[in-house]
Formats: C-alpha cells, sequence, structure tokens
C-alpha cells in the first residue's frame, strides 16, 4: 500500500471528511493537552515566559518532515502525489502580518481558538465568534483584494527549491535550527519572570 | 533543559542526518509534455526493416531488440538476439532499468506497429531514450526480407542492391537455396526454323 491512500485510490475519497474529522479530533486532542486552550499559556510565546507554542508546532512540523522523506524512501509514500499549497507571496506576507497582529492581541490562532471554545472558555468562543465575522467581512469584501490576494503568484514551490538544495539536506537543517531554538527558548524562559496562569 | 528532551534533541537530529546519508535513489524522471509532443511528432523513431535487419546480420553490439508480442508467439519465432518483454510489464522496475541501459539503441517490436506505439509511448513518458521501434513489426520484416518478391527489369541500381541485400538477408535467416545475384530477365520465345529435308533423289531401280 502506497500512500497518499486517497489520490492513489487505494481509499474511496468518499472517506476524505471522516478522515478529516477524525485527524481533526486527533489534532484538538494534541493542542487540548498541550495546554494551548489557554490564551495566557499562548501569549507567553511574545512575552518570553512560555514558549510552548513554538516548541510543539516546531516538534511537530519537523517530525511531519522527517516522517514524509523516510516513509517516500521506503516507497510507502509517493511524494510526487503531495498537494502543494501554491505560494502567493504578497497574500501570504501581508496574511501573516495581520495573522500575528490578531494572535498576540487575542491570544488565540484559529485552531486553537476552537479548542478553547470546545472546553468552554469565554475568551476562546469570542475569538471564535469573531474569527466568523472576519472571515464574513473578507468574503463579502473580497473583490477590493482580490489582485492583492492573487498577487506574487510563484506556483507549488518548495522551499529546498528557493535554496538550491535536496529536501533531506534543508530537513536536516531545520532540525538543528529547530534544537537550536528549543535551547534558545530555554534559555530566555529562564531570563524572563514567571508569569502564574 | 530537561535530561529527556536533550536526548529527543540528539535523536531528532540522528534522525535527520540519517536521511542525508542515506543513499540516494534513482528515480525515473517523467519527459515534459512538450518534450514528448515533440517526440511524437517527429516520425525518426521508426527504423526500417532493411536497417535492422542489416544491424542484425553485422552482430551490432548497440543493438538491443524487445519483443512485445505473447510468450508463446515468442517462442515459436523471434527475431535473432531479441528478448521478449510483456507490455503489462512495460513499467516495472527491471524493465525500466534495462531500457535506461547506456549505449544501446532498443528497438521494439511486435507483430504491427500498434503495440510498439503504445509502449514507446509509455517509455518515452519515462524519460527513456534510443528507443525505437521496427516499421511495420514483424509482418514487414517478414514480407520484405523473408518473402521473396517480384522483380522488375526497370529496377534502378539503388533498388537492385536492395533486392540483392534482401536476398542475402533472407539466406542468412533461412538458409535457403541460392538465388543469382542479377536479375534473371524474361526471355522471349524462340523462333523455331523449320529446315525441310530436300527430297531425296529417286533411287535407280535394283536392290
Amino acid at each position: 500500500m502506497i500512500g497518499p491512500i486517497i489520490s492513489s485510490g487505494i481509499v474511496s475519497p468518499a472517506w476524505d471528511n471522516i478522515f478529516a474529522v477524525l485527524l481533526g479530533m486527533g489534532f484538538g486532542f494534541a493542542l487540548e493537552s498541550s495546554g494551548f486552550s489557554s490564551s495566557r499559556k499562548i501569549i507567553g510565546t511574545f512575552f518570553g515566559y512560555d514558549f510552548v507554542v513554538v516548541k510543539v508546532f516546531f516538534t511537530a512540523a519537523i517530525v511531519a518532515s522527517m516522517g514524509l522523506l523516510y516513509l517516500s524512501y521506503f516507497g510507502l509514500v509517493d511524494y510526487s502525489l503531495l498537494y502543494i499549497q501554491p505560494t502567493f507571496l504578497t497574500s501570504a506576507i501581508v496574511g501573516g502580518i495581520i495573522m500575528g497582529i490578531g494572535f498576540s492581541m487575542g491570544g488565540f490562532c484559529p485552531g486553537t481558538s476552537l479548542c478553547a471554545a470546545a472546553v468552554g472558555r469565554i475568551d476562546g468562543l469570542v475569538f471564535f465568534g469573531g474569527m466568523f465575522i472576519g472571515v464574513f467581512l473578507f468574503s463579502e469584501s473580497f473583490s477590493l483584494f482580490e489582485n492583492m490576494f492573487y498577487s506574487g503568484s510563484q506556483g507549488a514551490k518548495m522551499i529546498n527549491e528557493a535554496f538550491g538544495i535536496s529536501p533531506e539536506l534543508f530537513t536536516f537543517f531545520l532540525v538543528l535550527a529547530a534544537v537550536g531554538m528549543f535551547f534558545g527558548a530555554a534559555w530566555v524562559q529562564k531570563k524572563v519572570k514567571k508569569v502564574e496562569y | 533543559m530537561e535530561r529527556k528532551y536533550t536526548i529527543l534533541a540528539v535523536l531528532m537530529i540522528v534522525l535527520a542526518l540519517g536521511l542525508v546519508v542515506l543513499p540516494k535513489k534513482k528515480e525515473m524522471k517523467e519527459a515534459d509534455p512538450k518534450t514528448l509532443l515533440s517526440a511524437i511528432t517527429e516520425k525518426s523513431r521508426f527504423l526500417s526493416v532493411d536497417l535492422v535487419t542489416h544491424r542484425i546480420i553485422e552482430n551490432d553490439p548497440t543493438l538491443l531488440l524487445i519483443d512485445l508480442r505473447p510468450a508463446d508467439q515468442f517462442k515459436a519465432f523471434a527475431l535473432p538476439g531479441s528478448i521478449n518483454i510483456q507490455p503489462d510489464s512495460l513499467l516495472s522496475v527491471t524493465t525500466l532499468e534495462l531500457l535506461n541501459q547506456p549505449g544501446k539503441d532498443k528497438i521494439l517490436y511486435a507483430n504491427s506497429d500498434l503495440t510498439a506505439e503504445k509502449a514507446w509511448l509509455l517509455a518515452t513518458r519515462y524519460s527513456v531514450d534510443r528507443l525505437y521501434i521496427l516499421k511495420g513489426g514483424l509482418n514487414e520484416w517478414y514480407n520484405t526480407i523473408i518473402k521473396p518478391g517480384e522483380i522488375s527489369t526497370a529496377a534502378s541500381s539503388t533498388e537492385l542492391d536492395l533486392i540483392s541485400f534482401r536476398n542475402a538477408a533472407r539466406q542468412h535467416f533461412t538458409g535457403a537455396g541460392q538465388t543469382t545475384n542479377e536479375p534473371v530477365a524474361k526471355k522471349a520465345p524462340e523462333k523455331v526454323k523449320v529446315v525441310r529435308k530436300p527430297p531425296e533423289a529417286a533411287s535407280g531401280g535394283g536392290c
């Protein structure tokens, strides 16, 4: 059996939404068990007293990256069938800035706000409601942003191609950067005054 | 940092290093659609039966004949030096490795062009180079080389050379009887001269 299992026809596309629900439940469980339903824990990244967000997401990224490359090497995953989100540089930068401002102001990102809302936290519920208002306003005013949204298109580009190195070498450097950052974050956390929450 | 996280960090680095150090597997790259279209429209992929036959007789070491017919047909008869590959195993790892042998001209053939064309298209898409098709397939080869053709007295010298070559090739493959090098022209029927005996002189009589 060679993955991806839906693209390669092993499993019917009708299972798409079922897998999405199961993976979403697993993701929510991982977030909640990491304490991401607390906005104070999440915002600790910006104030230097708790870097759990960076550690968890960076660990997930490097584990997923290495896992895919090893599975591809052993012929269990067809790397060429994986979907790659197209890069729209301008809208990615603008969206990233807006996302960062919202994250630091609200203490949640979309996924963690759902996590907090699910455990009944009021700030999570408010953030979740605000997110939908934002989505609604964006979709209604999309014609104003359409040109900017689709500008800077670079196709389905991989970051290792931009650097001219193999995915394996890029992943190795990424792991080194992640481990270095974990040690750095631990050092900063020791220096910053602890916050009780 | 806690000891367990240090151990996990070292483990991650070792695994990432493994990715870099592991030997690379050769991946078959698919041909660009424009390259493929250009290859399809060009007719140089077809090789004439005369050219292929010449190379077979010369024992050309760069020639690799690939018979795409069923195994029983291959066993019954095949061009000398050919190997049998079933079309459904054309894209297997072993077959692709064989097709990607450097320094060989791979010539595909079946009874006609159809199967060979399909196989050529699939293999070319996998960037297999130096891949050709025997024009007309085995049927054309048989009708041209093995089956003696009619010779016209008005044939040009080039055509006569070709006919000579085909005759020699027929002899090479079948060991059939010798044939003259020159074409036998049709002789006009000879006119028979009737010679009438002169009447015998009458005898004088007596016995």
